[in-house]
């Protein structure tokens, strides 16, 4: 078996304390090793965004991190964002706006929308649609994702 | 037996594993290790982790992890150069200020590059080593004389050595950086009066399309013509190239439409593509045809 | 709150509001549990290997190294399980393979290990030895005089091929050509109908190979108890189909058969089948007498699951000069890959649409469905109308161009209209069709910029406008093809007057859940948070055809109505002897009974409920329907009024073509569609925008890129899905044609938008340059080599079926 390294990192606000297999992907390590399963394989080659994490603040493709590159970063997903009330508004406006459909993008869209918001909190919708180019969706057609990421940079406004 | 290009992995692989991770603080430090040899090196881990899972690469016996190596990261002024640090990541090249004035060129090719996401961890010095010839920045680095920095530790102390992009790739994912060497950094001349530089790279979408074709062009504008001339083509050939026969039919003449006509049929005959999953070669000489002439058009225009 | 407090209750209804999706919430927050995110205690990890081969005998498997692998507990390859049965929709595939693969995806061995990892190494370690055979890469190859045979007849002791009985299953007994089906279909006097005409036209149309690229990968869980009996977590869209033939497949009792779905990571038609990956996880479940999980990677799912029909399709046309369609003559190849799954099928649905779209005297439909060493097609949203409308919709231009009318006139000269037969026996009950088609064309202009845009065609600039139009009918109130093509309903109130809604329709992220139980709040007079919904296990739903053929809302919703009325006839009356009123006089508004006349409020519904409940009567208010659809079943020439509605629709697409680069970009999509009401306006826009984006990627995009068999590009690299800085402006109104059948009105639409996209840029890219593609997709390269005249035109072989 491969060879093992110890990391500790902070998970949502928690800090974090793991042992992983050097060679893992940060995706297999949040689902697998610590039970979180917001966070999903979508193609695991990043060019799908279904995996998408913050990573001190910025958005990263899960699948395309090494777990051990963990190892003293700030980590976010969408069971922590799903937790923080700042973030209650955007989940609102997926919601309201009939962003969501199967949902199986909707985790990755989210995290990368959070994103979005608070790098350019007066985005437009081409700046969104920019914004979300890497996550793809096969159900809604993009249109109801943007005007709900649209709407809750409106709303913070 | 059918071409299996997508599913074939390499059986070496399957006994190779990692026996060493290690995630040096300094460059002497990392440089320590890279001299002891055999090392993968990780960086932002975009092509990596594919590269590897899909077995197209083999993980060496040590995987060193530079992303928390001090110093690597950032772009400053160092004298008539704009020095970028290895491990800037191609969102901080796409807003960073210096970039933005000094190589504007550079960050429309990133605002072109793949997603957010993967902007936000793959870093400048990783998609140089990478030596992909579809490489999103490495046509406009070479139209921009841009010259890489290695640095090494052969006998205990640092050494470094520079080489222009232009004649650091040998092959897709080959290039002249030594095993015990680490790219730590790249330096672009700041632009003389007059300067201009295009970026096209051919896709559908705005950024996440590997490319097709990409073009860069850049010289300098006196008196309706160019000199000084630099033309890079991207995913024609097994590196990004320099398309010096294009490059002369421009230089110093004056960019009429005989001339742009001219160099965009020089540009065609110049680049010997292959066709693929993407295109075929004939469509990509077209492409480089029609869009060196748009180019020279714009740039004739301006 | 006492009634007494209570003002009057005015009406008010749900129909046409923009209701939020039921799960939206607990899918936004990450919380929802697929398929790829549950753990069964005790479960193993299983992993497929499949053929490195296109086309090979097998002449040897070893497994032992990969058996003796630590951490494995069960490797199966075609030897150890001699009881397996043939699957499929012409019961051609055998799910492990022990003499023969026919395509790359083939299923050689399995194995169930403690992971995924540890299942991963075992595939490498188990060795195949193959000899090649030759390969058909092309259905024209298949149809050639003595073409290697995909499913060759088995060879007695003499080398001759053995003769089985004939109603052997064709993975046993084999089959004497490469045809695996095929499907005649005519009305009228086509040679007449020909004669009369003062135009005609002929074209090859070549569609190509694309897939449903679900975010959510294919998985499984099976798991047997103790007794034997078989429990499932899977995706698939039609479970009590499913339960029947997984219990075929194990020669035991279907009631011994239980299948769970949880959340689905998109359908689009991909679950309508069952695939060999579930029977082997069965059987995998089966020897290690532990739970067994199977979930793809992307790149299995690219090579691995279903395929949308490529179809290489000739059609004749013609018309008179006064713009009157005469007839219409089709022949198709279809290319069925080397198994049949529902792919195979879609003739059902193409030939409606080339005998029924418009008025046409006479139509003669010929269909031709071939093995090839190809990926196997299945179903996938529209079912062979994109791609018969894909030509249809471009000779109608074509026909009008030739005429010298209008190509909007000529169109609504030959639209159906409401009370109509067709000659394949479709009575148009309720047909918004020349609504949809008016209403497209004004509100995008279409008109002045189709002129407008010719004459540009030769001014100065790469870049050149066009704009097109197209229409669709799809069946819009189910469509009879099973014995039953019914759904049913159990609905339960309880005490505090909450709804359970028990229903056997699935939510596979279209939004049902939310549309039916709106639909009983509407009867009931509730709000939406007041109903749960329990759609996804078959020890507990009735029973239900499935999702597949638009149908849910028109069927689980005139069930899950069914049920509710008859619930509600229960409360009225139970309130109009309590209340000693006659119970006409009530209805149900706010969670009150009120006085229908005056919206005063009688009882409160909640407390009704529990004097029901704890009276000497200890009544409960439970109440089941079963709706079947008033359709009726094809005879053996394809004819008879096959669904209970017809959807109907107009798409205009403009596009801009950069005519250096060959770059067509989709600008805008202005689209009508008579969906008979609108219930949910925000669910039914999230359908029509995603249909809408998915033609587009079918239009522009999409290609599964497959050569000699070997599929070139399984990965969202190469396999372009259209991403959200590509979209167009769209532009979606609804015509309201109320149809007597449908819930409230409505009728299906599910697969309706993205039907005609392709066909209306196929037009716009025509209207901007002149020049007229036949071929699939509209790729910068194929679009540059047609503007340049180097793309070979698709040609039909010189071969007709006899």
């Amino acid at each position: 078996m491969s060879l093992k390294h110890d990391i500790e990192f902070t998970l949502n606000g928690v800090g974090k304390r793991v042992t992983v297999d050097v060679a893992m992907t940060a995706l297999d390590m949040l689902r697998d090793v610590v039970g979180l399963t917001g966070t999903k394989y979508g193609c695991g080659e990043g060019e799908c965004g279904a995996c998408t994490i913050r990573v001190d603040g910025e958005t990263r493709n899960s699948c395309l991190m090494f777990a051990v590159d963990f190892d003293g970063r700030d980590i976010v997903t969408i069971e922590g964002l799903a937790a923080d009330p700042k973030a209650d508004a955007l989940r609102e406006a997926f919601v309201e706006h009939g962003a969501v459909q199967c949902g199986f993008c909707t985790p990755g869209m989210v995290m990368q929308a959070s994103h979005i918001l608070d790098t350019n909190p007066n985005a437009d919708a081409e700046t969104i649609k920019r914004g979300i180019e890497g996550n793809l969706c096969r159900c809604t057609g993009y249109k109801k994702i943007v005007d709900a990421v649209e709407s809750a940079c409106c709303g913070g406004r | 037996m059918p071409d299996c290009t997508t599913n074939c992995v390499n059986e070496d692989i399957l006994t190779m594993t990692i026996e060493r991770y290690a995630a040096p603080q300094s460059l002497d430090e990392a440089l320590g290790i890279l001299q002891q040899g055999e090392v993968t090196i990780l960086a932002g881990g975009t092509d990596l982790m594919p590269q590897t899972k899909a077995g197209r690469i083999a993980f060496k016996p040590t995987l060193m992890n530079i992303g928390r190596v001090a110093g690597l990261k950032g772009v400053s002024l160092d004298g008539a150069y704009l020095r970028i640090g290895a491990l800037t990541t191609i969102s901080e090249l796409l807003r960073d200020p210096l970039v933005v004035q000094h190589a504007p060129v550079l960050a429309e090719a990133c605002d072109q590059f793949a997603s957010d996401q993967i902007r936000n961890a793959g870093t400048l010095g990783g998609n140089i080593n990478n030596a992909s010839p579809a490489g999103d920045t490495l046509v406009p680095l070479i139209v921009l004389d841009a010259e890489v920095e290695l640095a090494s530790k052969p006998n205990g102390s640092v050494t470094t050595r520079r080489l222009p992009l232009a004649e650091f790739f040998t092959g897709p994912g080959r290039t002249k950086r030594a095993a015990n060497e680490l790219l730590t950094a790249v330096r672009v001349p700041l632009p003389q009066p007059g300067h201009v530089a295009r970026f096209y790279k051919f896709g559908t979408r705005p950024a996440l399309d590997i490319s097709t074709i990409s073009i860069g062009i850049a010289g300098i504008k006196r008196d309706g013509a160019l000199t000084d001339i630099r033309v890079a083509f991207g995913a024609v050939a097994p590196t990004p190239v320099r398309a010096p026969r294009t490059e002369a039919a421009l230089e110093g003449r004056p960019l009429d439409a005989e001339a742009i006509a001219a160099a965009a049929d020089t540009a065609r005959d110049e680049v010997s593509p292959i066709d693929d999953v993407r295109a075929t070669a004939w469509y990509r000489k077209e492409l480089i045809h029609n869009m060196t002439r748009r180019m020279l058009d714009h740039v004739a225009k301006a | 709150m006492n009634v007494a407090e209570k003002p009057v209750i005015a009406a008010a209804s749900l129909i046409g509001q923009r209701i939020q999706k039921k799960d939206a919430p607990e899918k936004a927050a990450g919380k929802t549990r697929y398929i790829q995110d549950m753990v069964v205690p005790g479960m193993l990890h299983a992993k497929i290997l499949r053929s490195s081969r296109v086309h090979a005998k097998i002449k040897s498997i070893d497994t032992s190294a990969a058996k003796a692998l630590p951490g494995v507990h069960v490797v199966l390859t075609a030897a150890d399980v001699p009881d397996q049965q043939p699957i499929g929709v012409a019961r051609d595939h055998l799910p492990l393979k022990g003499e023969r693969v026919r395509s790359l995806r083939d299923e050689i061995a399995a194995v169930a290990a403690d992971s995924d990892e540890i299942a991963e190494a075992a595939l490498k370690l188990i060795r195949v030895e193959y000899e090649d055979l030759p390969v058909i890469a092309t259905p024209e190859d298949a149809i050639k005089p003595g073409a290697p045979l995909i499913h060759p007849a088995p060879l007695d002791a003499h080398g001759r091929p053995q003769s089985l009985p004939p109603k052997t299953p064709i993975a046993f007994a084999g089959k004497a050509d490469n045809i695996a089906m095929r499907f005649d279909y005519t009305h009228g006097d086509i040679a007449q109908a020909e004669a009369e005409s003062d135009v005609v036209v002929e074209d090859s149309f070549q569609l190509h190979y694309v897939t449903h690229c679900c975010m959510g990968v294919s998985g499984v869980i099976a798991e047997f108890d103790a007794s034997g009996n078989l429990l499932m977590y899977s995706n698939t869209q039609v479970p009590f189909l499913h339960k029947r033939e997984f219990a075929e497949y194990l020669n035991i009792d279907p009631s011994r058969v239980r299948i769970i779905q949880p959340p689905i990571g998109g359908g689009f038609g991909s679950k309508l089948d069952i695939y060999p990956f579930e029977v082997i996880c069965i059987f995998l479940a089966r020897a290690a007498k532990r739970p067994v999980k199977m979930v793809f990677t992307r790149e299995e799912e690219f090579l691995a699951s279903p395929t949308r029909q490529p179809v290489l399709l000739t059609l004749r046309s013609g018309c008179r000069k006064d713009g009157t369609l005469t007839f219409r003559q089709v022949h198709t190849l279809h290319d069925n890959g080397a198994y049949t799954s529902w792919g195979a099928t879609t003739p059902f649905v193409m030939m409606q649409t080339f005998s029924s779209l418009y008025r046409v005297p006479a139509c003669d439909y010929h269909t031709t469905v071939v093995y090839t060493n190809n990926p196997y097609a299945g179903s996938f949203r529209g079912y062979g109308n994109l791609q018969a409308t894909f030509a249809i919709e471009q000779h109608m231009d074509m026909l009008a161009e030739k005429i010298g009318m209008d190509p909007l006139d000529f169109r609504m000269k030959n639209a159906q209209d409401v009370g109509e037969v067709t000659g394949q026996g479709m009575e148009f009950k309720s047909c918004g069709f020349k609504e949809c088609l008016t209403t497209a064309a004004e509100r995008s202009d279409y008109r002045k910029k189709h002129a407008d845009n010719i004459a540009n065609r030769n001014a100065r600039g790469p870049v050149k406008r066009g704009i097109g139009i197209a229409s669709m009918l799809h069946v819009g109130g189910g469509a009879k093809i099973y014995p039953s093509d019914g759904c049913g309903t159990i609905l339960k109130l309880d005490d505090f007057a909450n709804v359970t809604l028990i229903t056997g329709a699935s939510e596979i992220g279209q939004g049902s859940e939310t549309v039916l139980s709106q639909l009983v709040c509407e009867e009931l007079g509730l709000p939406i948070s007041a109903v749960t919904v329990v759609n996804n296990d078959t020890a507990i739903t009735p029973w239900d055809v499935g999702v597949h053929a638009s149908r849910t809302t028109f069927i689980a919703g005139n069930s899950a109505i069914g049920a509710a009325r008859k619930a509600k006839a229960k409360i009225l009356a139970a309130a109009a002897k309590k209340h000693g009123c006659g119970e006409a006089a009530l209805d149900l508004r706010g969670g009150f009974v009120v006085v229908a006349e005056t919206g005063e409020p009688v009882v409160e519904l909640a407390r009704l409920m529990r004097n029901l409940h704890f009276s000497d009567k200890a009544e409960l208010v439970m109440t089941t329907f079963y709706y079947e659809p008033p359709s009726v079943h094809q005879d053996k020439a394809f004819k008879g009024d096959v669904s209970a509605a017809y959807a109907w629709a107009a798409q205009v697409v403009e596009v801009e073509v950069d005519t250096e680069t060959g770059i067509v970009k989709m600008t805008k999509v202005t689209g009508t569609h008579d969906v008979g009401r609108v219930l949910n306006r925000l669910g039914l826009e999230g359908q029509i925008e995603g249909g809408v984006v998915m033609g587009q990627g079918y239009a522009l995009t999409e290609n599964l890129i497959v050569e000699n068999g070997v599929t070139r590009n399984p990965n969202f690299r190469d396999y372009k899905l259209v991403t959200a800085p590509e979209i167009p402006e769209m532009d979606i109104t609804f015509v309201e044609s109320m149809d007597g059948e449908g819930p409230q009105g409505a009728k299906g639409v599910g697969e309706a938008p993205a039907i005609c996209i392709a066909a209306a840029a196929a037009n716009a890219i025509h209207n901007a340059t002149g020049v007229r593609i036949f071929g699939l997709p509209f790729t910068p390269e194929a679009v540059y080599r047609a503007l340049r005249g180097k793309s070979d035109k698709p040609h039909w072989p010189a071969w007709k079926p006899e």
